[in-house]
């Protein structure tokens, strides 16, 4: 039971910070969850401190590689998916006017 | 790209001085220097300082990047972003350790003698990162007892550090406070972490608003100068800057910045990205008015980054004047590494807790171990401040070393390691000590520090 921090680390550190176990390390080449070490704060805290404070979406992943905080979870901003999703309506929409301009026509 | 919102933002004599006559309406609402409640040192702490008063202009100041953790998220800011073509708060390039940092400081203060301010501002919050901030702050007053210094937090965490700030001697406190309402803030800001929790919301924002006025009149009460910046945000805040200037007042802030925001899509804010718009210079103009009839306005304020360095509006680079420098690097054939452990395993150790140091012999193309040796503990009953004489002893005992690998390390030993010519580092904390050294070795080749002569012989 274990997380671990994936390439889209900025190495803010702020995880090291507060983390109650001290699990994270860092070096010259990014930041790493000792394993043996992190309980995933459990008799800590009622949520993962790292995956609480970290400001980067998908950093921070479970044991199945499933982000703690997912895509436009925190930013807000429209992730990936929901932009091809967007641009699918988009263009559903445009073209379903494109083809009433067509028949008008 | 520094912003430049009015002519006031300049930085010389000449250009600041008819900017105060031109610009009428902007000098009335400044801080009234002949006010009698303002105390003579309150006066000269203010005109000493470059980014509280356009008289300070003659002072220069260094903000020391240390701080790379934040405790919130504003839709204006992208933690991700940092370009050497960009500039604006909460940017910067290189990270630095608090040793390094006050290193900075006095490197920068024998070319610029008149820097006198020792600012913290980031590049995350400094008060989310209380250790290196304060023992930052800490090693410059040590270098130079009559620097300002000076802290630039977002409030969050301020109400319980206040006492550390005063203890360090911080006399200057800007606090970002956007607004004072709720479901404004909601708008401003979609996270924070506060009490071991992801806050969101509107929740999130009254967290962040109580604590930020909270704070603000402890350090006020405190005796701290405390500089309130707001960024403006059309359509968001700036129906509201009257009524955030009375409580500001209400508080006791001593004056009060309000910035335009900088939405440039480029800088992949969620702002810039969601097509929120700059205020205009007459917006800003407007917003300092509905300001001013509670709060001394600031207008000369240049937006700077994290790790600006020099006189305000002319920065200087300080990567390119490093870079430039010819790097004078020792070579050897090999070199002694002492590292601290308790398991032999793992770099596990305190270096201050350190009895006894595991010794080994790094070769271009072998690492040998060389025993252990003892060393008296450093660090006794937790006093590790008054460890002078322990120190020298300690590297008496580590002759011969050029670096220490430990799990973590005070600041003054760091300090006073790199002074006698030994490399600490903690960048291995918990690390494997052979996949450390190996890295270690690794990472000299590539920095050529092996002597030729060793290549020589392999060669033959």
């Amino acid at each position: 039971m274990a997380y671990s921090i994936t390439s889209a680390c900025i190495g803010c550190n702020a995880c090291k910070l507060v983390c109650p176990q001290k699990a994270i390390v860092s070096s010259a080449t990014g930041y790493a969850i000792a394993e043996h070490r992190c309980n995933e704060c459990v008799g800590h805290h009622a949520d993962p401190q790292c995956a609480s404070i970290c400001p980067i979406e998908t950093a921070i992943v479970d044991q199945d590689h499933r982000a703690l905080n997912p895509p436009g979870s925190l930013t807000g901003l429209p992730n990936e998916r929901q932009v091809i999703a967007m641009t699918k309506l988009a263009a559903k929409v445009s073209g379903g006017k494109g083809g009433a301009h067509a028949t008008n026509g | 790209m520094v912003q430049s919102n009015g002519g006031c933002a300049s930085a010389s004599p000449a250009a600041a001085s008819s900017c105060e006559q031109s610009g009428k309406s902007a000098a009335d609402l400044g801080l009234n220097l002949d006010d009698p409640s303002l105390s003579s040192d309150v006066v000269s702490k203010v005109t000493s300082h470059p980014c509280y008063s356009p008289e300070g202009h003659k002072y220069a100041r260094i903000h020391l990047p240390v701080a790379p953790a934040c405790n919130i998220q504003c839709n204006y800011c992208n933690r991700k972003f940092d370009c050497s073509n960009e500039s604006r708060p909460g940017v910067v390039s290189k990270l630095l350790s608090p040793a390094k940092g006050v290193q900075r400081f006095v490197k920068v203060k024998e070319r610029i003698p008149e820097t006198n301010v020792v600012g913290i501002a980031g590049p995350g919050d400094p008060l989310a990162n209380p250790a290196a901030t304060l023992a930052t702050l800490k090693a410059a007053a040590k270098q130079d007892s009559d620097v300002h210094l000076c802290v630039s937090t977002n409030g969050l965490a301020l109400l319980e550090l206040v006492p550390s700030l005063v203890k360090v001697g911080v006399s200057h406190l800007t606090i970002t406070i956007n607004c004072i309402d709720a479901a404004i803030g909601a708008k401003i800001y979609p996270w924070i972490y506060f009490n071991h929790k992801r806050l969101r919301g509107r929740e999130a924002s009254q967290v962040l608003i109580d604590r930020q006025l909270a704070g603000l009149k402890a350090a006020v009460a405190a005796g701290m100068l405390v500089k309130v910046n707001t960024v403006l945000i059309p359509g968001i805040n700036d129906h509201h800057i009257e009524a955030l200037a009375q409580e500001l007042k209400l508080h006791g802030a001593l004056l009060h910045n309000i910035m335009p925001l900088i939405s440039d899509p480029a800088h992949g804010t969620y702002f810039g990205l969601t097509g929120q718009r700059q205020p205009t210079e007459d917006e800003v103009a407007e917003a300092r008015a509905a300001a001013g009839s509670n709060m001394a306005q600031m207008s000369h304020c240049q937006q700077c980054r994290a790790d600006a360095v020099g006189h305000l509006g002319q920065d200087i680079d300080l990567d390119a004047d490093e870079s430039v420098k010819p790097v004078q690097q020792e070579v050897a054939e090999s070199y002694l590494v002492a590292v601290a452990t308790k398991s032999d395993v793992l770099i596990d150790q305190h270096f201050g807790h350190a009895q006894s140091f595991a010794l080994y012999q790094i070769y271009e193309d072998s690492i040998a171990p060389m025993g252990r040796r003892d060393v008296s503990q450093y660090c006794v009953d937790n006093e590790c401040d008054e460890t002078e004489s322990r120190m020298a002893s300690m590297l008496q005992a580590l002759e011969g070393v050029s670096s220490v690998l430990c799990a973590r390390i005070g600041m003054t030993p760091w300090q006073a390691l790199e002074q006698a010519g030994v490399m600490p580092s903690t960048d291995y904390a918990l690390f494997d000590i052979q996949q450390a050294l190996s890295a270690l070795q690794q990472q000299w080749l590539e920095q050529g520090k092996f002597s030729q002569q060793s290549r020589c012989k392999e060669a033959v």
